[in-house]
């Protein structure tokens, strides 16, 4: 996976996992699942990197973290969006979308037009 | 929950993370094995999709473990943050029961704040030099023939100090000192006495200290003669209007001019703290021989004392001096503290401000036991609804410890106002007092205190709250029968320490009142009314031979003598209360002669003719001096000298002498007269003492009998002024005031202790009435039930009383036991009454039982009105 998704994805790992948990309270596992499912499976989550991310987005207060029980009765930590995770994924998206947004005028537009 | 728990003790981020990866490992190995690989192959894929496994895992680790350390942090604060709102506002509810506690706390620091803040400036701190551990005072004692019963110390001469200088390695630096007066010639030609002090130029460094304006001296300034001066700060802003200019003028000494050339900081201080600080500064001539010198040295740092002094000496014993000067001294160093004249009676109140405290812990405590039965129950529904033992405790320390923070406050303004009176009212005769200040050290000692105190008193509330928080507690109204009786005895065993401890305060300020008492009604021998003593300081340079002085002294007298409202007059070598010494051995007929060099001291006086009559000393036996010549040799002796060599035997023919180097001549015993306390009225009664015709007196005094009720002074003043205009001012004291101010220091401690003996006793009292009342409360319904079966008034009066008098008595008979063995603190400084003085301490007891007895009124009272019906209806 040495190619150029994985560095595009650490910039965004973050404001991912808030997105994927302002649906709803997910643990890691499903946090990873939904995003390959939701990108059909262009983008995988980079494992290693995962864990650490969310231990950080607790640390900032903007998830928190509570143990509970799977459908298949097996103990997982679950974590959740705070008032604090809202406002800083409000906040990311919009700065997503320009950035993006610029993105793609600058790959959008014709050599020589300007 | 019980993971929870665990995570309290164990490493709960290391788990937690384990716990997280496996699971995840787990759910991708399922998907795997669900789209068809088998278990391990499942298992592996699952792993490597993570990743560098140990990276990630430790990177959780470190964000976890620092997030729950910062939270774990916070939650302490906030947890402490609550604690002391709940303690505030349970506090604050009972205001009443909050001001008496702090109140007691206050009192008890604030006493122990007030002497320390004395201690720690006088004792423990008593120089501001820099390495002041090292400094200690250098200087002589007589190695044989004291027999004066005080310490006597003896200043090194200029020539031991040169040698001590030269050849010493103990020391970084030996600083020889002067302090004297100087008449001061001013512009407008009056003359007034100026402080000097005399010191080399070293002392400046010595003492750390630089001059603020100008230049300190140098060592060239001694060697051009040293006609240079210092000025003190406030001396240049009083006298010179703090002005600049002050530098290079010339001022007039003793009619010698100096030139000023610096100012020295008010901080620069003599190491004697009694002495007042000086106004001007003068080089030291070591090379002028004659005067005795005050010596203070800085140690190097590993050599003790003890060592330096045995140096010192083996220095003198080695060198030319020994062989030619007469004298057998003993170099000692000793502790500037050491020196402090107020020091035995600053133990004493040391003790007993802590005993103080002592009786105001015991206090507290009681009220917070008092408090714990009342809140029995709150505590209980707290512990019921879950608190845990650890919260509960904590909530009580907590309470305790805000009591201890504003006692501390509250001790540190009492100990201030107290410190502040204390040297506004100081005696005379404690002139060091003056230093005292509250400093940093004395701050962090009553912070320590009030800390210390209301823990162990917050503890001792807190393990008794825990040990009845039980469901019991939630059930019974009030408390079971045991638990109530269980804190009886332990309110009982307080109010008893209680007791014990304010009667050894009780018996040892008895035996100090008694001691002022009797210091007080010595008859002193003679009459100190209407006497006054006259000291004329003649300077050297307008007076420069002895026979000068006399002369001027003699003339000087004779005009006294016809000034208005004086009686009659007297020329002594010293006027009371002063001891002068003869130095030498005395030999008294058919003793053999004592060996020269041995230096003892004989008290003695040089008087005249008119002086017994003068001063109202009864002549017991023979006549005063009836030749007056000098030749005659004629001596006069009191009843104790009598009584020490004669003992029955008349002394009337004999004779004595006092031998120095062997030459002296015999003097013949003309009278006998009685015992008078001419040195103070401390100095021990019946001091042999010898009266010798005064013919080489130094500096003479002249002791005025003034006409009842006249004041000689003016007149006298004027008639000097007259005499020798260019004389500084002479000083003139009242012998009754005199005398009465040698015993001001000790009934100025006498005062402090009665008033901290007070202080205790009234706690005491305080805290049996809380007994009294409570056990009164705690048995309304039995008082009420004897009542009802017919028990009488007095009855029940009488069996209140009897318990507090019994608790009263068994700390009488504590304390009288701690008394004898307290009171050692007391030995030196009791005249004309024993430690063990029966009358004090039986006194002491029975203050402490009538003040119990006193404690018991109103509980009594409360018992006699108990309603029966009422009593027995109730709850």
């Amino acid at each position: 996976m040495a190619d150029s998704t994985t560095d595009f994805l650490k910039g965004t790992l973050d404001l991912m996992v808030l997105k994927t948990l302002s649906w709803a309270p997910a643990h890691g596992y499903g946090i990873a699942r939904w995003i390959e499912q939701c990108t059909d499976d262009v983008l995988q989550v980079e494992e290693g990197s995962l864990y650490p991310a969310l231990h950080k987005l607790e640390e900032r207060g903007l998830i928190v973290a509570e143990w509970g029980v799977t459908e298949h009765n097996r103990r997982a930590k679950y974590y959740r969006l705070t008032a604090a995770g809202k406002k800083q994924l409000a906040a990311s998206r919009d700065y997503w979308a320009r950035f993006a947004g610029a993105v793609f005028k600058v790959l959008e537009t014709a050599p020589g037009t300007r | 929950m019980w993971r929870r728990y665990l995570r309290f003790w164990g490493p709960r981020a290391e788990a937690d993370v384990d716990d997280e990866l496996a699971f995840h490992i787990e759910m991708r190995a399922r998907d795997y094995m669900a789209r068809g690989l088998s278990a391990t192959e499942a298992r592996r894929a699952a792993t490597g999709r993570l990743g560098d496994l140990a990276a990630a895992r430790a990177e959780c680790i470190a964000v976890t473990t620092r997030r729950e350390r910062r939270m774990t942090r916070a939650q302490l604060i906030d947890a402490f943050v609550y604690d002391v709102r709940y303690a505030v506002r349970t506090l604050g509810r009972q205001k009443g029961w909050t001001l008496v506690a702090i109140a007691t706390l206050a009192l008890g620091i604030g006493a122990n704040t007030a002497v320390f803040s004395v201690v720690n400036s006088l004792l423990l701190n008593p120089l501001p030099y820099p390495n002041a551990d090292r400094v200690a005072m250098v200087y002589q004692e007589p190695t044989e023939g004291n027999s004066t019963g005080m310490r006597v110390f003896i200043n090194p001469q200029p020539r031991i100090v040169r040698l001590w200088k030269e050849h010493a390695r103990s020391f970084e630096a030996i600083e020889p000192f002067l302090a004297s007066d100087r008449a001061m010639r001013l512009s407008d030609g009056t003359v007034s006495t100026v402080r000097a002090a005399f010191v080399l130029p070293s002392f400046a460094s010595f003492t750390g200290t630089r001059p603020i304006r100008g230049r300190a001296f140098t060592d060239a300034d001694h060697v051009e003669g040293g006609r240079v001066a210092l000025l003190s700060e406030p001396f240049w802003r009083s006298r010179f209007g703090a002005d600049s200019a002050a530098i290079g003028k010339s001022i007039t000494l003793d009619r010698e001019a100096y030139t000023v050339i610096g100012i020295m900081p008010s901080t620069y201080r003599l190491p004697r703290l009694s002495e007042a600080v000086s106004d001007v500064w003068l080089p030291l001539d070591l090379r002028k021989e004659g005067l005795g010198l005050s010596v203070i040295a800085r140690l190097r740092p590993d050599v003790n004392p003890a060592t330096a002094a045995t140096e010192l000496d083996s220095v003198y014993a080695r060198s030319e001096l020994a062989k030619t000067d007469h004298g057998d001294f003993r170099t000692k160093l000793s502790l500037p503290s050491q020196l402090v004249s107020f020091r035995d009676s600053l133990v004493l109140l040391s003790a007993a401000v802590a005993l103080v405290l002592l009786v105001a812990c015991g206090n507290v405590a009681h009220l917070l036991l008092a408090r714990t039965a009342t809140r029995q129950r709150e505590l209980a529904v707290r512990a019921a609804l879950g608190a845990s033992r650890v919260r509960i405790v904590r909530q009580l320390l907590t309470e305790s410890l805000l009591l201890g923070v504003a006692g501390c406050l509250g001790g540190l303004l009492l100990g201030w106002l107290g410190l502040n009176a204390l040297i506004a009212l100081r005696p005379d005769s404690l002139p060091e007092l003056a230093v005292a200040r509250i400093d940093r050290v004395t701050l962090a000692v009553t912070a320590g205190l009030a800390a210390l105190t209301s823990l162990a008193v917050g503890a001792l509330g807190a393990l008794h709250a825990l040990r009845h928080s039980g469901h019991d507690a939630l059930k019974a109204g009030t408390l079971g029968l045991s638990q109530s009786r269980r804190q009886r005895r332990l309110r009982a065993l307080l109010v008893v320490s209680e007791m014990a401890v304010s009667t050894v305060l009780l018996v040892g300020a008895t035996l100090l009142v008694r001691s002022i008492a009797h210091l007080q009604s010595i008859d002193p021998g003679f009459e100190p009314r209407d006497l006054y003593a006259v000291q004329v300081g003649m300077p050297r340079e307008a007076y420069p031979t002895d026979e000068a002085r006399r002369a001027f002294i003699a003339q000087l007298a004779e005009r006294i003598r016809s000034a208005p409202g004086v009686a009659a007059i007297s020329v002594a070598a010293g006027a009371p209360p002063g001891r002068n010494f003869m130095i030498g051995a005395l030999q008294v007929d058919g003793q053999p002669a004592p060996p020269p060099g041995s230096t003892g001291f004989v008290d003695y006086n040089g008087v005249d003719a008119n002086y017994f009559r003068v001063m109202g000393i009864r002549l017991l036996e023979g006549t005063t001096f009836t030749d007056t010549s000098a030749s005659a040799r004629q001596g006069v002796v009191n009843a104790g000298f009598v009584r020490k060599h004669w003992p029955g035997q008349s002394a009337l023919g004999r004779r004595f002498r006092v031998v120095y180097d062997g030459k002296e001549e015999w003097n013949t015993i003309v009278g006998v007269v009685a015992d008078a306390f001419t040195g103070g009225l401390t100095a021990e009664a019946g001091t042999p003492m010898v009266y010798v015709r005064s013919t080489e007196l130094f500096e003479p005094v002249v002791i005025v009998r003034a006409v009842a009720g006249a004041d000689p002074i003016p007149g006298v003043r004027s008639l000097i002024r007259q005499a020798d205009a260019a004389l500084p001012p002479p000083t003139i004291s009242n012998v009754d005031n005199a005398m009465q101010r040698s015993v001001a220091g000790p009934r100025f401690t006498t005062v402090l202790l009665v008033g901290f003996t007070g202080l205790a006793l009234v706690l005491a009292a305080i805290g049996l009435y809380g007994v009294m009342a409570y056990a009164v409360a705690q048995q309304t319904r039995e008082i009420g039930i004897r009542i009802a079966l017919g028990a009488t008034q007095s009855g029940i009066a009488r069996s209140v009383l009897s318990r507090g008098v019994v608790l009263a008595c068994a700390g009488a008979a504590l304390g009288l036991v701690g008394a004898r063995w307290g009171t050692k603190v007391l030995e030196h400084m009791l005249y004309g009454v024993g430690r063990f003085d029966a009358a004090s301490f039986a006194i002491g007891a029975l203050v402490l039982i009538g003040t119990a007895a006193l404690a018991c009124v109103v509980p009594m009272r409360r018992a006699v009105a108990v309603d029966p019906l009422i009593a027995i209806r109730a709850d």
